[in-house]
């Protein structure tokens, strides 16, 4: 069973985010990056289908040089090799333009099964997943909180309103996570030490035989018109009073006379 | 259960500005002489800065020694336009200084953020071939059977829940083995404390004591007047304080519109109500701030210990196996309010002590102990003697204070008593009457900040689900003696919120902790006047996340 896992290096959300001047982008200076979590579910979730089912698990990513460090964590998790796609031109793309370059990267590896996180949380667009997905012409299920392997199919089990469906992919078949999937387990030390001489390949656009206007910043359908952080969130007011019952009469006379929710 | 073992030359437990120069100056060292030898450094914080915060004012001496081309290796310096005042604040007026001390003169230091400075650190590290394991806590020190030799630290179990049973991502902790184990892991290590004990390295030494500093980068308008002030460095002393309590403001101007803004106060206080947080509101109210800082939001708040015990204070620098650095082993200097290059100097100096013990393959105390040589030998010595009496000066009440500090002025650091003597900060604390003064108010989120949304601000996070990390071991303690006699101290020295007194169902008080707001600042631990809180390092890549501070 080969297994590619897709992954991105995002800004820690814990990090000081802040717009940049020019009001489509954030400040990267201070920013912490880490893997994206929902990919850190994906990553995990191939570790244990490799340690059920033998096989080999590629991590592949696009960004700048620094992403190499969350592909190393993945190897430190437990991840076989990684193939990274550095490239001015890869640099800006839309979700659209992103998918193109990670499929024609998978393309070249050999795979019965791609796991994606179902978004990365920096823009939250929930697409490139299924978009790799029909450029390779495969299967894809979203939001996965249980996946099972069975002879040459995957079942997978998806959270709806109210209850959960069980679908099944013919492979080769792409799926993308949901929380709950399972417990991402840790980089461990000796880990991070065999990570740092495990295969860690850097691609082109070129050498991906891509046309370098249909990725990147050229390749984008969607452009990011103004960036606006939420609002700021006002601050905790606790309810005081001597006993209980008195807080309780309070916290019901504010939420009627001043919230108006009740 | 049988724990993996990875072998290295040298293991340096901590990732502040000491391990970092001394692995970085091992490494380079090594190379120079041919040598390989493998390094490593493990830092509880989730990378390598995110635990370290300071002033900072940095005294660039040991980083030329380090690192001559600091400059072309992009160096993050905030500012090197230094020029100082120092003010008296009284309630609502301030008095500067005509004159500024001689030790307080910053000329030729730089600004910087020491989490980002540490951060640089730590790459050049790498770069050097140094294995650089950020996440990892060291939390227990290994001995050799003689149960005298230090060979190295066991890293913290991982995915562990609140009740201690294993969680399906359990992850357990490895045995570093080293020929030589360095401890710098600042100021009230968890692991020092421990070897420190067994060893005695702390036996006829004065104790240790501690300032709380609190902390925070605060953006200001572009128009602000300050970024073009005669002054780029501003030492208070005074209020919000007075004269009976040991510490200071500080306001410094970094890039970006930027400035760092801090409060230190010496954990030596008597007043069992005082709360350093508040103290830092009213610093940050008064006049001559506020008037800085207007207009500006805060963009990151940290706080954290340090450790001023100076010269009398420093431990025993060597054992058997292993050797202690920075603030760990009080390097700092608290007459120029600085420890960064000390500390690193510290590390330096252990770095040549060690490459030359690791290349004849005996690690022995006696052999070790060449650091504290060297150390006596080098400009620390110099700095950190002549004020060996200047914290205990300071600690004096009122009038007193200034005529110990002119005594030792004029007497190189001598003073009328020398040694002066030190007293341990849990036991300054007399009994607390009546209600703590009434909290500084109008806090609007921005610019001024209530404890939790600076702990917000800090970045702080752990993992929810893992056994509370701050050990009391006397609970009913809490809600009797130290309530009747102290009221509670630990809810007001604390800046993370992180103990509460609630009421259990039942109505009966009862302390309420909240772990996850931990700063890893450690007051608790050293102020709590019945020593009932131990502090020990939760899952490795918990704590504050620290960028800018």
């Amino acid at each position: 069973m080969d297994i590619v896992v897709l992954v991105k290096q995002v800004p820690d959300t814990e990090s000081l985010v802040q717009i940049a001047g020019d009001g489509v982008s954030i400040k990267k200076d201070d920013i912490k990056w880490i893997m994206n979590p929902y990919d850190e579910l994906a990553v995990e979730e191939a570790l244990r289908i490799k340690e059920a089912k033998g096989g080999t698990v590629t991590v592949l990513s696009v960004g700048a040089q620094k992403a190499q460090e969350t592909i190393r964590t993945a190897l430190a998790m437990g991840a076989d090799k990684g193939l990274l796609v550095n490239d001015p031109a890869a640099e800006g793309g839309d979700a659209l333009a992103t998918a193109r370059i990670l499929a024609a990267a998978v393309k070249n590896l050999p795979f019965d099964l791609i796991i994606a996180g179902q978004r990365a949380v920096d823009e939250d667009n929930y697409q490139v997943g299924a978009a790799v997905a029909e450029f390779l012409g495969i299967p894809h299920v979203s939001l996965v909180s249980k996946a099972e392997l069975l002879e040459g199919r995957i079942r997978c089990q998806r959270a709806v309103e109210g209850g959960s469906v069980t679908v099944e992919a013919p492979l080769p078949a792409l799926f993308t996570t949901q929380r709950g999937l399972n417990e991402p387990r840790y980089a461990s030390l000796p880990g991070i030490m065999k990570a740092k001489k495990k295969p860690l390949e850097v691609k082109t656009v070129a050498a991906l035989g891509l046309d370098p206007a249909r990725v990147g910043a050229a390749g984008r359908k969607v452009v990011v018109k103004a960036l606006r952080l939420p609002p700021e969130r006002k601050a905790v007011r606790m309810i005081a009073g001597e006993t209980p019952a008195a807080i309780a009469a309070e916290l019901v006379r504010v939420l009627h006379e001043e919230a108006r929710l009740i | 259960m049988q724990r993996e073992q990875l072998e290295f030359d040298v293991l340096f437990v901590g990732a502040g500005p000491a391990n970092l120069a001394g692995a970085i100056h091992l490494k380079k060292l090594a190379q120079q002489n041919g040598r390989e030898i493998e390094v490593a450094v493990i830092e509880k914080a989730e990378s390598i800065g995110a635990h370290s915060l300071s002033g900072a004012v940095l005294d660039p001496r040991a980083l030329r020694e380090l690192l001559p081309d600091f400059r072309e290796r992009d160096c993050p310096i905030e500012e090197t336009d230094l020029r100082d005042a120092v003010f008296y604040l009284t309630a609502g007026g301030q008095f500067r200084l005509p004159y500024v001390p001689p030790y307080m003169h910053n000329e030729g230091c730089f600004i910087i953020s020491l989490s980002k400075f540490c951060a640089w650190l730590g790459s050049i590290a790498e770069e050097l071939g140094v294995n650089v394991f950020p996440g990892f806590a060291g939390v227990e020190a290994l001995y050799d059977e003689s149960g005298r030799r230090v060979i190295g630290v066991r890293t913290g179990d991982k995915g562990i829940n609140k009740e201690g049973k294993p969680k399906s991502n359990f992850e357990p902790g490895v045995d570093l083995l080293a020929k030589v184990t360095v401890f710098g892991e600042g100021p009230k290590g968890s692991l020092i404390r421990e070897v420190g004990n067994k060893l005695g390295i702390f036996t006829g030494r004065m104790p240790q004591v501690f300032e709380t500093a609190i902390k925070e980068v605060i953006e200001i308008p572009a128009s602000n007047p300050f970024l073009n002030a005669p002054f780029t460095v501003v030492h208070t002393f005074g209020y919000p304080l007075g004269l009976n309590t040991r510490g200071g403001g500080f306001l410094y101007r970094m890039k970006a519109n930027r400035v760092s803004l801090g409060l230190v106060v010496g954990l030596d206080y008597e007043d069992a109500l005082l709360e350093p947080y508040q103290e830092f509101l009213r610093f940050k109210k008064h006049p001559l701030i506020a008037d800085i800082i207007g207009g500006g939001k805060v963009l990151q708040q940290g706080a954290k210990t340090l450790a001023a015990g100076g010269w009398y204070t420093l431990p025993q620098l060597a054992v058997d196996g292993a050797v202690f650095v920075g603030d760990s082993a009080s390097m700092l200097n608290v007459q120029r309010l600085k420890g960064i290059h000390t500390a690193m100097k510290s590390g330096m100096l252990a770095a040549e002590t060690i490459l030359a013990a690791v290349t004849k393959d005996d690690v022995r105390a006696s052999v070790l102990d060449d650091y504290r040589v060297r150390l006596e030998g080098s400009w620390i010595q110099g700095e950190l003697y002549a004020a060996r009496n200047f914290g205990q000066a300071l600690s004096r009440k009122g009038v007193a204070k200034f005529i110990a500090l002119g005594a030792q002025f004029v007497s190189g650091g001598r003073g009328f008593v020398d040694p002066m003597k030190i007293s341990d900060d849990a036991d300054s604390l007399k009994p607390g009457r009546g209600a703590p003064p009434p909290p500084v108010q109008d806090l609007d989120g921005q610019l001024y900040l209530d404890k939790l949304t600076g702990v917000y601000l800090s970045g702080t996070k752990h993992e929810e689900d893992q056994p509370c990390h701050l050990v009391i071991p006397d609970a009913n303690l809490c809600v009797t003696r130290c309530w009747e006699t102290f009221r509670s101290p630990c809810t007001r020295f604390c800046p993370g919120q992180v103990y509460e007194m609630d009421t259990t169902d039942e109505g009966l008080p009862r302390l309420k902790l909240n772990p996850s707001n931990c700063l890893h600042c450690k007051t608790c631990e050293i102020k709590d006047p019945f020593k009932n809180i131990i502090w020990t390092c939760p899952e490795g890549g918990g704590g504050p996340k620290y960028s800018i501070v």
